[in-house]
């Protein structure tokens, strides 16, 4: 059994140090489309989580017993079967929210992050610690997309979680709200200072150059 | 791994095995959380009706709904008031012979690509504080460029005049098609009156004109021939000739 400083690395490595959107720049697709707000980023981000966490958990659990022929359909259908879980709860319970996330929830399943960790570590590693490395890259996805959505929304809109933070000029205040951060292609330029953040902060992301 | 999962019969078997388990839990979650889903759409519909009557940032929407809104069964051949239909849904008038016909079997144009026309069709009255009419609100469908549109067109007591037009579902092209739903466009449909065309260009002052979104002529073309099929003859048009001789006065 893996001891508690193993757990600790698989579960937080991946929220700064191999941060699957910063580093592997997998899973850009959903990060630029339902960022504009943070309700929406929060909600996608624990729908992802819980979906990598709970499918790298079942994957595991039946490892030895997938042939390698038919693994990655194997994956798909426990994936997508989680997604289809999922969307059902979001739609009784936050139909607003399924509503504006519509496809992106589905496309969970496309979502690289989720394939990516099922293929590369959950088809090798025992469950407990399959579903702690789910958590951790959902928790590293979740970290990306709710800076995202903080700036969007709080310089897009003047608000956060919908509440007024600053007085927009439309309402009295003193604040011109931009425009292009309600658009998907912001979270294209924040997701770039991101990475060059980090990577001024940790210099062994940057690759050498060829 | 031993090598006996290559086998056929071992794959075959992982693949039906799972197939079933996750087939299980899928309709599970499905069939038990039906009814709240259910609840959550009816009280989504009721809410865009209250927006397009210009009634928005409502708390209880059930309760507002209850008390400024008129539901009223509308016969679409006569236009006269008709009886209600319990839990009624326009998905369900494709399929059921009562309650739907055929556009192309009775030689009608299918301008808006919807195939079956329910023969009764419910309209929303919303009240002012007085009794009086304040908009008439009817639900109108069209096929856009990827799909059917869902919405409501709500209009002035005289049976002419817009007031707003919603869409509430559909499958266009987000920043494209989708600006449908972008209430600085459905503002400029305030106002202008029936029949109206959504021309490329600048509409201008005119009445019956009204600006086509940019980079979605397919679905502007949609909304139009919607809301000219619903507000026609073999849409809502008996009724609303009833409403313009003061029928809802």
């Amino acid at each position: 059994m893996a001891d508690t400083k193993e757990m600790k690395a698989v579960l937080f490595g991946p929220v700064l140090a191999n941060n699957p959107i910063a580093l592997q720049v997998l899973g850009i697709c959903s990060a630029l489309a339902v960022t504009s707000s943070l309700k929406n980023a929060l909600i996608m981000s624990i729908a992802l989580t819980l979906v990598t966490a709970f499918s790298s958990f079942f994957i595991s659990l039946i490892r030895n017993q997938i042939p390698s022929s038919v693994r990655i359909i194997v994956q798909m259908t426990i994936i997508a079967s989680l997604v289809i879980v999922v969307d059902q709860v979001l739609q009784a319970f936050s139909y607003a929210t399924a509503k504006e996330l519509s496809v992106f929830v589905g496309l969970i399943i496309t979502n690289c992050i989720v394939m990516g960790r099922a293929e590369a570590y959950a088809m090798k590693s025992p469950p407990i610690m399959s579903f702690l490395d789910g958590i951790g890259n959902g928790l590293g996805y979740s970290v990306v997309l709710l800076t995202v959505g903080f700036i969007r929304e709080l310089f897009g809109k003047g608000t956060l979680f919908g509440v007024d933070i600053i007085p927009l000029v439309q309402d009295g205040g003193w604040y011109q709200p931009m425009g292009l951060l309600i658009l998907p292609p912001s979270a294209f330029f924040i997701i770039g200072l991101f990475i060059w953040v980090l990577r001024t902060y940790k210099k062994d992301q940057v690759e050498a150059k060829a | 791994m031993s090598s006996n999962n290559e086998s056929i019969g071992k794959t075959l078997a992982v693949v039906v095995a799972l197939c079933l388990v996750c087939a299980i839990i899928v309709s599970f979650a499905s069939v038990q959380l039906r009814p709240l889903q259910k609840a959550n759409k009816a009280k989504d519909i009721q809410s865009n009706i209250l927006a397009a009557a210009g009634i928005s940032k409502v708390d209880n929407v059930a309760e507002t709904f209850e008390a400024k809104i008129e539901t009223r069964f509308i016969d679409m051949q006569s236009g006269d008031f008709a009886d209600p239909i319990e839990d009624f849904d326009f998905e369900k008038t494709k399929y059921d012979a009562d309650l739907g016909k055929s556009l192309k079997e009775n030689g009608i144009k299918d301008i808006a690509g919807i195939q079956r026309i329910t023969k009764r069709a419910p309209v929303y009255i919303s009240k002012k504080d007085d009794g009086s009419t304040d908009a008439i609100i009817l639900p109108i469908q069209g096929y856009g460029l990827w799909g059917l549109m869902y919405g409501f067109i709500s209009l002035e007591s005289d049976g002419e005049t817009i007031k707003d037009i919603i869409f509430y579902k559909h499958n266009e092209t987000p920043g494209l098609g989708g600006e449908i739903q972008n209430p600085q466009w459905t503002a400029t449909w305030e106002g202008k009156e029936l029949p109206i065309q959504i021309v490329k260009g600048t509409a201008g002052g005119d009445e019956h004109k009204i600006d086509g979104l940019s980079g979605a002529t397919l679905t502007s073309n949609g909304v139009d021939h919607a809301v000219d099929f619903w507000t026609g003859e073999n849409g809502f048009g008996p009724f609303l000739a009833k409403v313009r001789n003061g029928a809802l006065k």
